[in-house]
């Protein structure tokens, strides 16, 4: 089964314009809130009609502008889980799940007893005849995918799946849900505004900013180099700095200069042309001991600004000694488990207003177009 | 005791109440979907029967059904029928009045419809119909009683406009309200004050029935 | 408007008779008066030229006339014509229902001629009348002035095309007459339909038959007719003629009681002559030709 969509849709001022296929896996798409995932969703589902452009499933174009086709939702067969629910309220579980399988016209008999197996599958034998108010949220959730997937889709499609729980149960369910992924098999897009999620459910994914999705990549990847500002950022890397290549290198362009820090970082590989700027993640930075001797390279002096201490990690914000004075993205944040601070507190004077010295290794250099 | 103006009341009210519903769901249904400009001008025009006097509407009315207007000519030329001063020119001034607590009720409740429902039963290929009446009109019910409530209350109370174009024709075209206000002018007073009595008590009987409709429902 | 005004005060005096039971008659007195004053105003816009155009004695003699609603077309009219004749003579009008004049006139309304539009109220303060229609015994008509005036015609109205062709009161109670409006029993002539129909025998059948609607005066049922939506209306003579409306059938004679307008000097008047004189004009030929023109019929 595959999924090919290539569309674009107006709405006001926002332009939503993305394009990528989905073969028989999991496939996310990363975005902040309101930069049009749930609208691709829609598209795809027919909810919503794009302004130009193909949606193909399993090679049978859903939506497309130049033939003028657009399938109606009751015959797409795509399965939308949406962020709430949308569990019909005046029915029962049993009614719910049974809507779409009457739809289909299935006999009352058939529809009962495919009602009745779904159920079992999804632990909701019992709670037949509860109303959705009645339910925990997990359990609505199972009814929901329970309703989406009994009736056959040939894509599932899930919107933020998650947001409506919260801490505990949200691991548990997510658990339950990588089962049922890998139990029915399904073309699946997941959509989420969290890394996590994605770093974990998905194969594949794409970054979507302001309505324009980039390239689908595997998400190893995708969070270990990612390609662009917002796919670093999206991915939960904190620390930026605008950059330009290094020149005075004998031409093998490999150093990269980070304005905002006023420091030269060897990259160790050649650096992509339209290079904008470097990311370096909060815990790639190492403390570097006054008694250690200073590597070659890809070591900055800071001044501690501020600790903050979490549950489990330390919180170090610091300005670089070479910054320039008017630079907003100076200052960096670095962190560390609490044990490694702490032995190295031991040793160091690194109370606020201290000065420490701190070393990047090259691969941890993210360059960024 | 002439019984006919509690059966004329009745039957003027629960036809109207009938065509309202029906008519008030769907301009809301439809009215809730247009844009901007189109929606307010709709929406005044909907709503003016609401803030006119009947009076008003009785008045537009005779100017529409009359039989020497055009609507009115044209039935009685065609048809034969004379659409004012009959029992049910009391239907038409009925639906007139009662219309814009419909439209209104069931359009804020429209409104307040989580249209995902919607989106939800398409993808599972529910039919529009089905998602009409069987989700969106159970999760709108509240306003939507609500809304034929008022308007079967307000169609069973309706005078200024009937009495215009239905006049007061004893046996024929009287409701409840117009025999009450003929019996005052007339000085027949203890008969109206017994009409008074039995308006009321089917208004309080109307409001009881939704009360309990409502805590059942719970 | 300064007419309704009028009206408005004169219909507050009587509310405040009503609660007050004249313990205020002073108050009640003075809202008469200025009642009259406004009615004043209006007439006098033309006539104040022409009196100044006289010059002359400045012995202008002022004549109060208290006069039904259904006469201020006719007798404004007439007023002007008497101008012509007498300049001397200033007359001043006070429009209003008969019940309401009577009522203001009985509490000592300054008045020297009455034109009501029944005998009823005419009675009232007519000395002569006896107890039953007089039951307060006033005693404020001036002997041998009272006269009947005018008669004001019960009549059949039909819509323009007259389409159920209906040609006379026999008419009425034939299959061919869907719908007849008329005034409830509180309206004159509403009264007057119902003794007619009583008197041709066909009132209870129509009720039972559902023919008969209802309108709460005279000008709704005038309005019904104009409009087509009943098949006929019985109205007055005037009414049908004011609003040109075809006209079917005449009540006869005995059907109901006759409609009509007496006139008369009053006891308390201070211009008596001159009072007498102007109600003979109202009888004289010049006066009935208007009167006739707005649809009533001299006393035969």
């Amino acid at each position: 089964m595959s999924l090919f969509v290539d569309i674009e849709k107006k709405l006001g001022d926002f332009h939503l314009s993305t394009c990528f296929e989905a073969g028989n896996e999991v496939m996310g798409i990363l975005g902040a809130s309101g930069c049009g995932k749930s609208l691709t969703l829609k598209c795809i589902a027919g909810i919503e009609k794009p302004d130009r452009g193909r949606i193909k499933l399993d090679g049978v174009p859903l939506f497309d502008s130049d033939l003028g086709v657009d399938v109606p939702p009751q015959k797409r067969r795509v399965g939308l889980l949406f962020q709430n629910y949308a569990l019909f309220p005046n029915m029962t579980v049993e009614g719910n799940i049974m809507a779409g399988l009457k739809a289909a016209g299935k006999a009352r008999r058939e529809a009962k007893a495919l009602a009745a197996r779904i159920m079992e599958r999804f632990y909701l034998t019992g709670l037949e005849s509860r109303r959705p108010c009645q339910l925990s949220g997990g359990q609505q959730q199972r009814v929901a995918l329970a309703r989406i997937l009994v009736t056959n889709p040939k894509l599932l499609m899930l919107d933020e799946p998650f947001s409506a729980l919260d801490g505990y149960l949200r691991w548990k369910v997510e658990l339950e849900l990588m089962d049922v992924l890998s139990e029915f098999g399904l073309t699946t897009l997941f959509v989420s505004h969290s890394r996590d999620e994605i770093y974990r459910l998905c194969s594949r994914a794409c970054v979507m900013t302001e309505g324009v999705s980039t390239a689908v990549v595997p998400v190893k990847t995708m969070f270990r180099e990612p390609q662009t500002l917002a796919a670093c950022q999206l991915s939960g890397c904190k620390n930026y700095s605008s950059a330009e290549p290094f020149g005075g290198d004998g031409g093998t362009g490999t150093r990269v200069f980070a304005r905002d820090w006023g420091t030269v970082f060897a990259c160790g590989r050649q650096a992509p042309k339209g290079l904008r700027c470097i990311g370096v993640r909060s815990h790639a930075f190492r403390f570097l001991s006054w008694d250690e001797p200073s590597p070659d390279t890809n070591v900055m002096e800071c001044r501690v600004e501020r600790l903050v201490e979490d549950v489990f990690h330390m919180v170090v914000m610091v300005l670089p000694a070479g910054a320039p004075a008017d630079s907003p993205d100076a200052r960096i944040r670095l962190e560390m488990p609490k044990e490694t601070w702490f032995a190295y507190a031991d040793k160091n004077p690194c109370g606020e207003g201290d000065r420490i010295r701190v070393g990047v290794e090259p691969e941890d250099i993210l360059l960024l177009t | 005791m002439d019984w006919y103006p509690l059966y004329n009341s009745l039957r003027i009210a629960l036809i109207a109440g009938v065509v309202v519903f029906f008519t008030g769901i769907f301009a809301a249904y439809y009215v809730a979907k247009l844009n901007r400009v189109a929606k307010g001008i709709l929406d005044v025009v909907l709503t003016l029967p609401m803030v006119l006097p009947p009076t008003v509407a009785g008045y537009f009315l005779l100017l529409v059904l009359g039989t020497k207007r055009p609507v009115g000519a044209w039935f009685l030329e065609r048809f034969g029928v004379k659409l004012v001063m009959n029992w049910y020119s009391g239907v038409f001034a009925a639906v007139v009045v009662a219309f814009p607590l419909m439209y209104r009720t069931a359009r804020g409740a429209f409104e307040s419809f989580d249209e995902t429902l919607s989106y939800a039963g398409q993808t599972l290929g529910l039919s529009g119909t089905y998602i009409f009446w069987r989700i969106r009109m159970p999760y709108c019910r509240q306003g939507i009683l609500a809304g034929a409530v008022l308007a079967f209350a307000r169609a069973l109370g309706e005078y200024g406009a009937t009495t215009m174009v239905a006049g007061y024709t004893p046996g024929k075209t009287a409701t409840i309200s117009t025999t009450v206000y003929h019996l005052w002018r007339t000085g027949n007073e203890a008969l109206a004050f017994w009409w008074v009595m039995v308006n009321m008590a089917i208004s309080a009987v109307v409001l009881l029935t939704v009360n309990m409709l409502e805590r059942k429902k719970k | 408007m300064k007419r309704q005004w009028g009206r408005m005060m004169a219909g507050m005096a009587i509310l405040g008779l009503l609660c007050g039971c004249g313990a205020s008659g002073g108050g009640t007195e003075e809202t008469f008066a200025r009642g009259r004053q406004e009615t004043r105003a209006l007439t006098d816009i033309s006539g104040a030229d022409q009196a100044k155009g006289e010059g002359g004695d400045g012995q202008t003699k002022t004549l109060t006339v208290f006069a039904a609603a259904s006469l201020t077309e006719t007798l404004t009219e007439i007023a002007s014509m008497y101008r012509e004749i007498r300049p001397d003579v200033e007359l001043i009008f006070t429009f209003d229902s008969s019940g309401t004049l009577k009522t203001q006139i009985q509490e000592g309304a300054d008045c020297d001629i009455f034109i009501s539009a029944a005998q009823k109220q005419m009675d009232w303060l007519d000395g002569a009348a006896g107890a039953e229609v007089n039951p307060w015994g006033l005693d404020l008509v001036l002997e041998g002035t009272r006269l009947d005036l005018l008669e004001n015609k019960v009549v059949l109205a039909v819509p323009d095309d007259n389409p159920a062709g209906v040609d006379g009161f026999e008419d009425l109670g034939g299959d061919g007459v869907g719908l007849i409006s008329i005034g409830n029993e509180d309206v004159p002539v509403g009264a007057y339909s119902l003794e007619i129909l009583t008197s041709l025998g066909i009132l209870e059948q129509l009720e039972e038959e559902s023919k008969l609607t209802y309108g709460s005066n005279v000008k709704e049922v005038t309005t019904q007719v104009k409009e087509g939506t009943v098949d006929c209306g019985i109205i007055y003579a005037t009414d049908a003629l004011g609003a040109g409306l075809t006209v079917a059938d005449e009540a006869e004679e005995g059907w109901c009681r006759q409609v009509i307008y007496p006139a008369a000097v009053l006891k308390d008047s201070k211009e008596q002559e001159e009072a007498k004189a102007f109600l003979a004009y109202l009888s004289g030929s010049d006066a009935m030709a208007v009167f006739e023109a707005a649809g009533f019929s001299p006393i035969k």
